[in-house]
């Protein structure tokens, strides 16, 4: 993990702005149309020659973050028409005419000085109609820090325009597998900083965050029998936390990182159980001969929804913490798996097969709204949610070849976060947001 | 005259002496050459006896551990027991292969048998693991059921992680929805 420590990276409100009225947008509306952005270079502050092609850089990055939350629509460079050497990047300076006229709602101008390795870079976010500044911030640093102040102002534009920062701060495990073992790996949101977890030389699988992101649950069947542990990530040490005979398969921690969700076969039969990672108490949560599997929790902790073919076919069930009130939550279709419930709401997505491919579905927790989000040749599966609820991120691709990717909660905007020869890369997990920087 | 006599009377009495002390010493060697004899041919018997009875024993043990491996071969041999897509009751012909299972599990009781639960590749990885469970605790409560002491028997599922053929035909899939057993030598 690349710690940033050398400077202090400063964040200053430039100027308030009054203006721009807490209207959020609700971006995941199934209307809602991407903002349109225009992002002319940097300007040079200092009136030093830009040796370093540093006005564009700053302008084109700053324009694939954007691009990478989903949300915006970055307005080709060649379709502007402001007088670059006459406009500055004050409110005063800039008219704002010349780019409603192309289409842009939303107006980003920065400026930079850059000496002795010393950066400092200032961006401001401007509403167009209204030639508003909506939010303004400037960051001082060094150089290769500069990928950290564009995806920090980029939290502020979503925070401005929103109510919720970005998910730059946020990563994804994962398994590897490769041949006939697998280890968990981490990779942060923009695809960077790609790390291999364990080394057990077996199969390991089905990592899962703790509440803080400090430590990860997984299930490694490294003493010859599927057994259930948990590594903190600051020191990789790994604790035992269930060797039952039979699966001990790693689940979901609760929302307020008490206990642990698992599935054990101990009693003769696939149950899930809830352990109190405190007092070591298990509770099991279901009682039925047939297979249960597949926890998650509700956001608020009181509910649970598993997979269960107590039916005849594998389905999706909710009951609330204590195991009690389970009903069955999907209707379409014949096999319906992995769970994932929205931390900010009612909405699970899960896969179902449709067509002989698995793809993603969505429906809300009342069995209302469901909805395909997928419509992917290899098939998707192991959907996880963002923390900020507006990202799932799946596994994806014919066996063999199978990489993560990450789409908005509409169902839009498909990326791929990784794809490595060789590697099966499956069940992602995503982390809560981390003080990465 | 009378000197000389008194002379020959000593040295008849140191002959005679030296005779009596010499056929008891003679007496006394002879007995204890018996009784070394006795001891040496006593000793060589049973050491003749032990290496006759290690002999046999060693190989006792080499026609065991022959047995032993002839059966392990012969387990290593056992037909796989297969299921139908998502499902983990036992066919028909998957209970008479598992009764010869079972028959020899009783003829052999020094073995422990591994079951493997495998599914192919089409369905939830994770789901998987729980199906492949479920099969082959099919296979260990039949098993107990026939008499198979449940001590004997232990259930480890791969889910659809290790494919026997990585192919994804109908056949390799049939193939890989399978209990597998793995017969090991009875841990003491």
């Amino acid at each position: 993990m690349r710690k940033i420590g050398l400077l202090i990276i400063i964040t200053a409100l430039l100027w308030s702005s009054p203006v721009w009225g807490k209207v959020y947008i609700d971006i995941n509306a199934p209307a809602f149309q991407r903002f349109p952005v225009a992002i002319p270079d940097f300007k040079s502050l200092d009136e030093q020659d830009d040796t370093e092609k540093l006005s564009t850089k700053f302008s084109n990055s700053l324009a694939e973050a954007l691009k990478m939350t989903g949300f915006f629509r970055v307005i080709d460079k060649n379709a502007f028409i402001e007088n670059k050497d006459e406009a500055g990047i004050t409110a005063d300076t800039i008219n704002f005419h010349d780019w409603s006229i192309i289409g842009a709602e939303f107006l980003i101008k920065g400026g930079f000085q850059y000496s002795n390795e010393n950066l400092s870079i200032e961006f401001r976010l401007f509403g167009v109609v209204e030639g508003d500044l909506i939010v303004s911030k400037k960051y001082w640093g060094t150089l290769d820090e500069m990928k950290i102040m564009i995806q920090k102002f980029t939290g502020e534009i979503l925070l401005a325009l929103t109510g919720e920062p970005s998910v730059f701060g946020t990563k994804i495990a994962f398994t590897g597998k490769k041949g006939k073992t697998s280890d968990i790996y981490t990779i942060n949101f923009d695809g960077s900083d790609l790390v291999k977890i364990t080394n057990n030389k077996s199969l390991t699988v089905l990592p899962h965050w703790s509440h803080d992101g400090k430590q990860l649950a997984y299930t490694s069947y490294r003493r010859m029998n599927p057994d259930l542990y948990v590594m903190d990530l600051s020191n990789k040490e790994v604790k035992t936390i269930s060797r039952f005979k039979g699966l001990n398969l790693s689940g979901p921690w609760s929302p307020d990182g008490s206990n642990i969700l698992l599935t054990l076969s101990k009693d003769g039969n696939e149950e899930i159980y809830m352990l109190d990672l405190e007092t070591k108490k298990l509770n099991r949560l279901t009682n039925d001969p047939a297979i249960d599997v597949s926890p998650t929790w509700s956001p608020d902790g009181s509910k649970i929804a598993f997979v269960s073919n107590r039916s005849g076919s594998p389905q999706i069930f909710v009951m609330n913490v204590d195991g009690s009130k389970v009903r069955r939550l999907t209707y379409e279709g014949r096999y319906n798996t992995s769970p994932s419930w929205s931390p900010k709401g009612k909405v699970i997505v899960y896969e179902g097969v449709t067509n002989g491919s698995f793809q993603l579905f969505s429906i809300a927790d009342d069995g209302s709204n469901f909805v395909q989000l997928t419509f992917e040749n290899g098939g998707c599966e192991y959907p996880t949610w963002s923390p900020d609820g507006r990202y799932v991120a799946f596994s994806s691709g014919e066996k063999g070849k199978i990489r993560i990717c990450i789409i908005n909660s509409n169902g839009l905007n498909l990326r791929v976060l990784h794809e490595e020869p060789g590697m099966e890369a499956i069940y992602p997990t995503w982390s809560p947001r981390l003080q990465l920087y | 005259m009378k000197r000389n006599l008194k002379i020959a009377g000593i040295m008849l009495l140191v002959v005679s002496l030296s005779f009596i002390f010499m056929a008891g010493c003679a007496k006394k060697e002879v007995v204890k050459e018996e009784t070394l004899m006795a001891q040496e041919e006593k000793a060589a018997e049973a050491q003749a006896a032990e290496k006759e009875t290690l002999s046999t024993e060693q190989e006792l043990a080499q026609k065991a551990l022959e047995e032993k491996e002839r059966l392990l071969q012969e387990a290593a041999a056992f037909e796989d027991v297969y299921c139908d897509f998502d499902k983990y009751d036992l066919k028909t012909e998957s209970r008479d292969t598992l009764r010869k299972h079972a028959d020899w599990l009783l003829n052999n009781t020094g073995f422990q048998v591994i079951l493997e639960g495998h599914c192919d590749e089409r369905g939830t990885r994770e789901y998987n693991l729980a199906l492949g469970e479920r099969r082959s605790e099919s296979v260990r409560d039949y098993l107990i059921n026939l008499g198979i002491d449940t001590g004997r028997l232990t259930t480890i599922s791969y889910g659809e992680e290790l494919p026997l053929d990585p192919t994804h035909t109908e056949e390799a899939w049939a193939k890989n929805r399978r209990v597998h057993f793995v017969v090991v030598t009875e841990k003491k």
